[in-house]
Parts: structure tokens; C-alpha cells; sequence
């Protein structure tokens, strides 16, 4: 308690450490359910005859069921790449956190979702084509006026043409 | 009661959150299981070292059942509630959170008819661009056809040219002026053979006559 600026805000367990919290309150409420107590009750006779045996017997069989729980926890986890998935949700939960109308799902008609899919590439290719069609016209506008510079260079050899004929005439 | 498929949850993880849960739920209770038969093989064993008392497999059987019976219970309780926390808080995704694969769907919510006119306008454009590119074409091509014409032109040009340096060199400045008048002398030549043969035609004709 107490420190500089007070202690620092702890923030929401995450996803991975929910899920690990979940499994160990499992297994210790379970441990708790089959306590030795009840393990020696069941078995009372045997108890009554080997008391020591009883009770090593069933810290086995305690420590064997945790560990077969545990590692069936684990494997799972390194199967479905959970604590990176957790992780990643986690992050974008926390994105949407300010949000509070209920986000898109999938419409079950894949041609109505696949539309949106496509828009940005349309985008793109709309925008593109609108630059090199920009592009040519300016392109074609150029040397058209060329050409019509052409034409007045024709017209005027001619007329020059035309006059020197007449000169010999 | 409907059932939530959780269909986007699957989408994200993999696999579907219920499978997964119940796949947990078998291996578990496999276990238990496994372990009770161990704990009964065990004590059972033990018995054999102790060949007058009066405990028989069958009372063991009987007891491994009731503790079994027991956890079971407890077993299933306890995994229920760990399942619901699961399923509720961490193998799910909330209402108002979109993935970030599906972002597009949020950006651009395209109706049918929204994205026909965008397709629409693209193909317009498309043509648009083909009639720009056969007009630059054309362009070109008159562009090429002007340059051999003014060639041609110009090389008449010189050639006038060259005439009036010959002139020039030859001191001959007013060629072109009898150039001119002797084109026009001939010219009236012509006319006046011309007329001289009309004449003796006639005269010939009346010559014939009389």
C-alpha cells in the first residue's frame, strides 16, 4: 500500500490467466470433494488393516489425477495455440471496449459477405483506372496539338509551294 | 432452449468452444477412472501379502464403487461450473467486438446495389480508357503520315530554292522573268497556230466550194 503515486491500477485478467485460475479451482475443489477422510471411509476396512498403506495409496492417486488433469490442460492448449489466441482476443476485446452496438457477423449467404470483401480491391482498381485514363486524355491532348501544329506546318509549306510556282509562271 | 453454435467463436479459434469442453469432459473423466482402477489393482495387490484376513475383492469392488460414485458427482458439478466460465468469459467473443479479418464488412457495407454501381462505374471507366488509348492511336499515326508529307514538302521547297541559287550564281537574276514571258510567249504561240490552222481550214473549205 501506500508509494509514490499509489499503487499501480491492475488491470482485468486476461483470457489465459482466467482460464488457468478456472483449472486450478477445479482440481482443488475436486482434491477438496475426494479428501482422504472420505478415500478412507469408502475403503474403511482396508484402513482398519493398513492405515499407512491407505494414506500413500491415495496421495498417488491425488498427485496422479493432477497430473493426467494438468498435462490433458496443457496438450490442449499447445494444440489450439491457446495462450497466443487468448492473447490476441484479449487485445482485440480491449479495442472494442468503447463500442457498444453490436459488431458484424457472418450472414450465412456468402455472396451478401463476400461483396464487402471485394469493395477495397474494387476501390483500388477504380482509383487506378481513374489515374491512367487522367494519364492518357492529358497524353492525347498533347500530341493532338501537335498534330494540328502539323496540319498548319503542311497548310503553310504549301502556300510557300503555291507562291514560288506562281513566281515562275 | 436454442442452442448457441458459437459459429463465430469456431471462425476465430478453430474449433468449437462446446467440442473442445466436451473433448476436456471425456479425458477427465477417463482419468478418474483410470486412477480408481489403479488405486483398486494396488490394494488389491497389497491383499495378497496378507492371506488370512477376511477382506474380500469384492468388498473392494464395492468400496472403489462408492468413492468412485462420489467423485463422479462432484466431478460433474464442478466441471459444469468451469465450463460455463469458459465458455462465457474466456472461450468466447463478445457481442460487440468484430475480428479483424471481418473489419472490411464494418468499413464498407456495400449494398447489392451500392457494389453494382461501383462495378458499373469500372467498366465504363475500362471503356473510357480503350477509346483514349485507339484515339492516341489514331494521333500517332497522323502524326507519322504528317511528318513524310512535310519531308516531301520541303524537299519541293529546296528544290525552288535551288533554282533561284542557280539564277543567282549564274548572274541570270531575271531568268525567271523570261522563264515567265517566254511560258507566256509560248503559250500565245499556241493560240495564234491554233488560229492560223482554223483560218486555212476555212480557206481550204472555200477553196473546195468554189
Amino acid at each position: 500500500a501506500g508509494g509514490d503515486g499509489g499503487p499501480p491500477v491492475e488491470a482485468a485478467p486476461g483470457r489465459a490467466q482466467v482460464f488457468a485460475t478456472v483449472v486450478d479451482t477445479f482440481l482443488e475443489k475436486l482434491v477438496a470433494a475426494g479428501s482422504y477422510q472420505r478415500f478412507a471411509n469408502c475403503y474403511r476396512c482396508f484402513y482398519k488393516l493398513q492405515p499407512e498403506v491407505t494414506r500413500s495409496i491415495y496421495d498417488q492417486f491425488v498427485s496422479q489425477l493432477q497430473t493426467s488433469i494438468k498435462e490433458e490442460i496443457q496438450e490442449v492448449k499447445d494444440e489450439g495455440n491457446l495462450e497466443v489466441l487468448f492473447n490476441s482476443l484479449d487485445k482485440i476485446v480491449e479495442e472494442a471496449k468503447n463500442r457498444e452496438e453490436p459488431a458484424w457477423r457472418p450472414s450465412g449467404i456468402p455472396e451478401e459477405d463476400i461483396r464487402s470483401a471485394m469493395v477495397p480491391y474494387l476501390l483500388k482498381h477504380r482509383s487506378y483506372l481513374r489515374k491512367v485514363l487522367k494519364e492518357k486524355e492529358e497524353e492525347n491532348r498533347k500530341v493532338a496539338e501537335s498534330v494540328l501544329a502539323g496540319r498548319d506546318r503542311i497548310a503553310e509549306l504549301q502556300q510557300l509551294i503555291q507562291a514560288r510556282k506562281h513566281a515562275w509562271q | 432452449m436454442s442452442v448457441n453454435p458459437m459459429a463465430y467463436e469456431a471462425q476465430f479459434f478453430g474449433f468449437t468452444p462446446q467440442t473442445c469442453m466436451l473433448r476436456v469432459y471425456i479425458a477427465f473423466q477417463d482419468y478418474l477412472f483410470e486412477m480408481m482402477l489403479v488405486v483398486e489393482s494396488v490394494i488389491l495387490k497389497k491383499l495378497d501379502g496378507f492371506p488370512g484376513c477376511k477382506i474380500s475383492p469384492f468388498q473392494i469392488r464395492k468400496s472403489t464403487e462408492k468413492f468412485l460414485l462420489f467423485m463422479k458427482e462432484h466431478f460433474d458439478k464442478l466441471f459444469s461450473k468451469m465450463e460455463e466460465v469458459l465458455l462465457q468469459l474466456v472461450l468466447n467473443i463478445p457481442k460487440n467486438v468484430v475480428l479483424p479479418e471481418d473489419k472490411v464488412h464494418e468499413q464498407y457495407p456495400y449494398t447489392k446495389e451500392q457494389f453494382q454501381a461501383l462495378q458499373d462505374e469500372i467498366r465504363q471507366l475500362q471503356q473510357q480508357y480503350r477509346a483514349e488509348a485507339s484515339a492516341g492511336q489514331a494521333l500517332r499515326a497522323e502524326l507519322e503520315e504528317q511528318k513524310a508529307v512535310q519531308a516531301e514538302l520541303e524537299k519541293i521547297l529546296q528544290w525552288f530554292d535551288g533554282l533561284d541559287n542557280i539564277c543567282r550564281e549564274h548572274g541570270t537574276s531575271n531568268f525567271k522573268e523570261s522563264f515567265a514571258f517566254l511560258t507566256q510567249n509560248s503559250k500565245k504561240l499556241q493560240d495564234v497556230l491554233k488560229d492560223v490552222e482554223e483560218k486555212s481550214k476555212k480557206i481550204k473549205k472555200h477553196d473546195q466550194l468554189l
